[in-house]
């Protein structure tokens, strides 16, 4: 016999009902009943003694049914409808707990789900924990591979069940034609092997086979995301074709959702095969054997050791270079394996820390609504010591009330927790939303087995926190005391007032913890939003002009800078206008090397080149401390000229004014042939990021050094927004095959920089908040729940004499008190806690200690305040009325 | 747990061997109602056994939730719908080892009760 089937026999009673009982029983009294007629007694008289025969049919009937129910179900139901009917009873309570712990295990649940995403969970492909990432080497440092490479290894190795190679490098802007309005869609070149490698087929259509990429077919598989948005999932997207850069491609296949590739974060739109790779780039990087642009990863065979793969990998890896590769100078170089069961994660430097101290802090915040419910759930307690001295002295059990009262926590945790998962289903996606506003990268969520599981942990967990002391403590109770006195019983009440009283004080230490990351953290992003720039952001607009890489790149790029120029200078409102390419917060850059007489490139030195039309200086407000800005005057035909940052010319001159009119180039060691004249030097700028440092550029002019203008700038007057839709349309009727980017305020470009520090800043403060709010409610409700306690004995002191100031002092030195020890232990964490975040703060300095003291300061007043309330309504007591409280 | 007074002579039923009782009765009989069953025990008891004939019927029960026995509905002698029980195997099985655990106990106590005297 299985427990199972015991189970179900019991929870099913095998369809038996009391009729069929009945039925039985009477069946049996008449069988019986005849049976003594037989023997001679009268029908009345066996009936009669059938009866006597057949025993108690009530007790009968009762231990009948026992046996048909389980006992642990059915108590189980009994604790249920009594919590209930007690939840109900206290509707205000209940829906303060319910909320808290939403709010609590919700924060929890929304920030582990973006934690899962980034940091732990695998690709969501077939065993990824047999994938790794071949990452070559050279000289210690990390390059790519060759397309040459890559084939090289792929068609000879024997450790892999497949490799694949991908890049979304040259992509970055691929722009999709023919489909409404030109725009950018993300993309990645795969390897034929791609899909099959990785274990992924797709949701609808098929994905790229060897043969396609060896054909050069002209294919394309679009994600689940992008059918959705593009093509509203009609499976009518299937043969549908796409023009992205010179590609037009087929689509055969939709990826299953959820797939995002083998980069966490980059989510792209489109996969083409590798084979496109000259139609969606400017050059053609396939035949080219120096070219290191390739990402490649494996599937390791079931039983090859990592060891095992990584020493066969390398020397076929030597010998293919000699062949395949002709890149030269290079001491040593070798194939790293890496595991790669996560895929590729960009994210995870970023956002590792910031996501731990978010998870530290609602981890934090979930304590403190613990405290709170554990607290109102204990003066609860202690209101029904009478109902529990009663219930013990009928024989009931302890555990069975303490499991009753848990039964309550559990079911405030159950329906806390659904509304928890409800609010980290929306709240998760908001908060990708808030940390990636204006950036590239993208973050697959989806509320899955581990978030579950996670949620349902905290859950148990909070619900042991808040519900265990006050089960025990509430059903610790002297029976005589508790049947004598009621519940206002001194002694019992005096240990759980001790125990409510360090809850408090553990709420309020954390809450100054909680409220002094906040501070900090605000005080960081505001120090980054506030220092010196270098430049004058506002008034500037900035155009984006996404690089769309084709052989026609340039020569379009050229024809256009000029009228560009002209026609941005001549749009009614604009001040200046200028172009810049590599510009101002963008995501891309170029660095060189740069050199003097006086000073070679040194190791460490970052260059950053920026090619400028005329007017920039004047429209992005950076001052020239000397010599001059760089004007329409510096043609293509004269002598070439650059501008340099005061850092730059400080370390290849010693001076900003001792660089004008000297020599510069781009080499590691100066070449005088190559010599470039200083026209000017420009005060420093943060240039690319608000956290760069006041670095080392070059401005050059694009007469001299031809590029693709990345960004337009416009400095007008009054909101610089509304130049927004005349300059979309001017450069639309200059070259309608040109697609405009994002149009955004410099100081919003600014900010999109800052949008994982202004999340955690704005998270830290809401959370700090609600700390604060479940404090004060925490400490209220001890100081009341005291005063209740000691009705009696405020009404003697009263009554002997005392003035109502020396109550009210009486109470709230234990308010002091209580904060005090608070603020001793609370402050000790807080300064643990500013060395430990030090990495994550900008500009941090002594000064902002002050910081804490004011977060302790707000602490102590909104706790003094919350605690003073009940301790004035007790020194206004009636005494009389005190007294008589009985 | 009864706490009345009833004659010496006839002893009450041990706990957990009414079971094997009705196991026993259904081996040798085959196929009862819960009335037949109760005259069987008491008729083998020969009046030295105190049986409230209708502790059968939680008895019963008892056993078909283990899924010792298996029960249908049928006519009794009077005509009247009544509910029949039959062993099943896995019921003979464990009638075999109770029988072998309850001779087993027996044996034991009776030793002990003779090493005692």
């Amino acid at each position: 016999m299985t427990w199972g089937r015991m189970l179900r026999a019991r929870l099913t009673g095998k369809g038996r009902t009391a009729a069929e009982l009945d039925e039985e029983i009477a069946a049996h009294l008449d069988l019986l009943a005849r049976d003594y007629e037989r023997h001679g007694m009268s029908a009345a008289e066996a009936r009669h003694a059938a009866r006597r025969a057949f025993g108690g049919v009530a007790q009968m009937r009762e231990s009948y049914r026992e046996q048909r129910r389980l006992p642990l179900v059915d108590t189980l139901t009994q604790d249920l409808v009594y919590a209930f009917r007690q939840l109900r009873r206290n509707p205000g309570f209940s829906i303060a707990a319910v909320l808290t712990l939403a709010l609590g295990i919700g924060a929890n649940a929304a920030i582990y789900q973006v934690l899962d995403a980034v940091l732990l969970r695998p690709l969501p492909v077939k065993e990824p924990q047999r994938l790794v990432l071949l990452q070559p080497r050279e000289d210690g440092r990390e390059m790519n591979f060759s397309y040459r490479l890559f084939r090289e290894l792929a068609t000879h190795q024997q450790v892999f069940d497949g490799m694949f190679a991908s890049s979304d490098f040259p992509m970055h802007d691929p722009v999709l034609r023919g489909r409404g309005p030109l725009r950018a869609v993300r993309g990645s070149l795969v390897s034929g092997d791609y899909f099959r490698v990785l274990g992924v087929s797709a949701a609808m259509g098929r994905v790229f086979t060897a043969a396609d990429d060896h054909a050069a077919a002209p294919v394309a598989v679009i994600s689940y995301d992008f059918w959705s948005r593009q093509f509203d999932r009609n499976p009518g997207a299937l043969g549908q074709v796409l023009e992205i850069n010179k590609a037009v491609v087929g689509i055969i296949g939709i990826a299953p959702a959820g797939f995002f590739g083998e980069r966490v974060g980059a989510a792209p739109d489109v996969w083409l095969p590798m084979a496109l790779q000259s139609q969606v780039m400017a050059m053609d990087w396939l035949n080219a054997p120096t070219a290191s642009w390739l990402t490649v990863m494996g599937r390791l065979r079931p039983g090859v050791a990592p060891a095992t793969a990584r020493q066969a990998l390398n020397a076929l890896y030597q010998q293919s270079v000699a062949f395949a590769l002709q890149r030269t100078g290079v001491r040593e170089r070798h194939v790293d394996l890496e595991p790669a069961a996560g895929g590729i994660n960009e994210l995870q430097g970023q956002f590792k820390n910031p996501l731990l101290v978010l998870m530290a802090i609602v981890g934090l915040v979930l304590l403190i609504a613990c405290c709170n419910l554990a607290n109102l759930l204990l003066s609860r307690a202690t209101a029904r010591a009478h109902e529990m001295g009663v219930r013990i002295a009928l024989g009931a059990g302890r555990l069975r009330l303490v499991r009753q009262l848990l039964t309550e926590s559990v079911v405030l945790s159950a329906s806390g927790s659904v509304l928890a998962l409800f609010l980290a289903w929306r709240g998760a996606p908001a908060l990708v939303a808030m940390a990636s506003a204006g950036n590239a990268w993208q973050l697959s969520l989806g509320m899955g087995w581990r978030a579950l599981g996670f949620t349902a942990a905290v859950a148990l967990l909070a619900t042991s926190l808040f519900g265990l002391a006050p089960a025990l403590a509430g059903t610790r109770v002297d029976v005589h005391a508790a049947l004598q006195a009621g519940w206002r019983n001194q002694t019992a009440g005096r240990a759980k007032h001790r125990l409510a009283k360090t809850l408090a004080v553990a709420q309020i230490s954390v809450a100054l913890l909680l409220l002094s990351g906040a501070a900090l953290l605000v005080r960081s992003l505001w120090n980054l939003r506030h220092q010196d720039f270098g430049f004058r952001g506002e008034g500037v607009v900035m155009i984006d002009i996404p690089v769309e890489f084709s052989k026609t790149l340039m020569a379009r790029h050229n024809a256009l800078r000029q009228p560009l120029f002209d026609r941005m200078n001549s749009l009614p409102g604009v001040q200046s206008a200028a172009l810049s390419g590599f510009g101002p917060m963008g995501n891309m850059q170029h660095t060189s090397y740069l050199s003097s007489a006086n000073r070679p490139f040194r190791d460490g030195d970052l260059v950053r080149v920026v090619h400028v039309s005329p007017r920039f200086f004047e429209t992005m407000g950076i001052r020239i401390v000397a010599g001059r800005a760089l004007t329409a005057d510096d043609r293509s035909d004269s002598p070439n000229a650059v501008v340099l940052s005061e850092t730059a010319a400080e370390r290849l001159f010693g001076s900003a004014a001792g660089a004008i009119g000297q020599r510069i180039s781009y080499e590691k060691n100066f070449d005088a042939a190559k010599g470039i004249e200083v026209a000017g030097v420009a005060r420093n700028v943060r240039f690319a990021d608000p956290r760069d440092p006041f670095g080392m550029l070059v401005y050059v002019p694009f007469s001299q050094n031809p590029a693709p203008a990345t960004a337009v700038l416009l400095r007008g007057q009054g909101d610089p927004l509304q130049l927004t839709a005349p300059a979309r349309a001017a450069i639309h009727e200059l070259d309608p095959n040109l697609l405009v980017g994002e149009i955004t305020p410099l100081t919003a470009a600014i900010d999109s920089k800052l949008a994982r520090e202004r999340t955690l800043a704005l998270l830290s403060t809401c959370f700090g908040l609600l700390a604060l709010v479940l404090t004060s409610v925490g400490v209220y409700g001890v100081i009341s729940y005291g005063v209740v306690g000691r009705t009696q004995e405020i009404g003697i002191r009263l009554a002997l004499g005392a003035a109502r100031r020396s109550v009210l002092g009486m109470l709230m030195r234990e308010v002091g008190l209580m904060i005090g020890v608070s603020l001793a232990v609370g402050g000790a964490g807080a300064a643990l806690l500013t060395t430990a975040m030090r990495s994550l703060l900008f500009g941090f300095a002594a000064a902002e200690y002050s910081l804490l003291l004011a977060a302790a300061l707000l602490l102590a007043l909104v706790a003094a305040a919350a605690g003073y309330l009940p301790a004035w309504r007790a020194a206004r007591l009636d005494p009389m009325r005190a007294l008589r409280q009985e | 747990m009864s706490m009345d007074n009833r004659s010496a002579s006839r002893s009450e039923v041990p706990y957990g061997t009414l079971d094997l009782m009705v196991l026993k009765t259904l081996d040798a009989m085959g196929a009862q109602h819960g009335y037949g069953i109760a005259r069987r025990i008491e008729q083998v008891a020969e009046g030295s056994l105190e049986l409230n004939q209708g502790t059968v019927y939680p008895a019963l029960l008892r056993l078909e939730q283990r899924g010792w026995i298996e029960s249908d509905w049928g006519t009794s002698e009077n005509n009247r719908r009544a509910r029949f029980y039959a062993i099943t195997r896995a019921g003979r099985k464990q009638l075999a080892d109770e029988t072998h655990n309850w001779a087993r106990t027996v044996a034991m106590v009776n030793r002990l009760l003779e090493t005692e005297s």
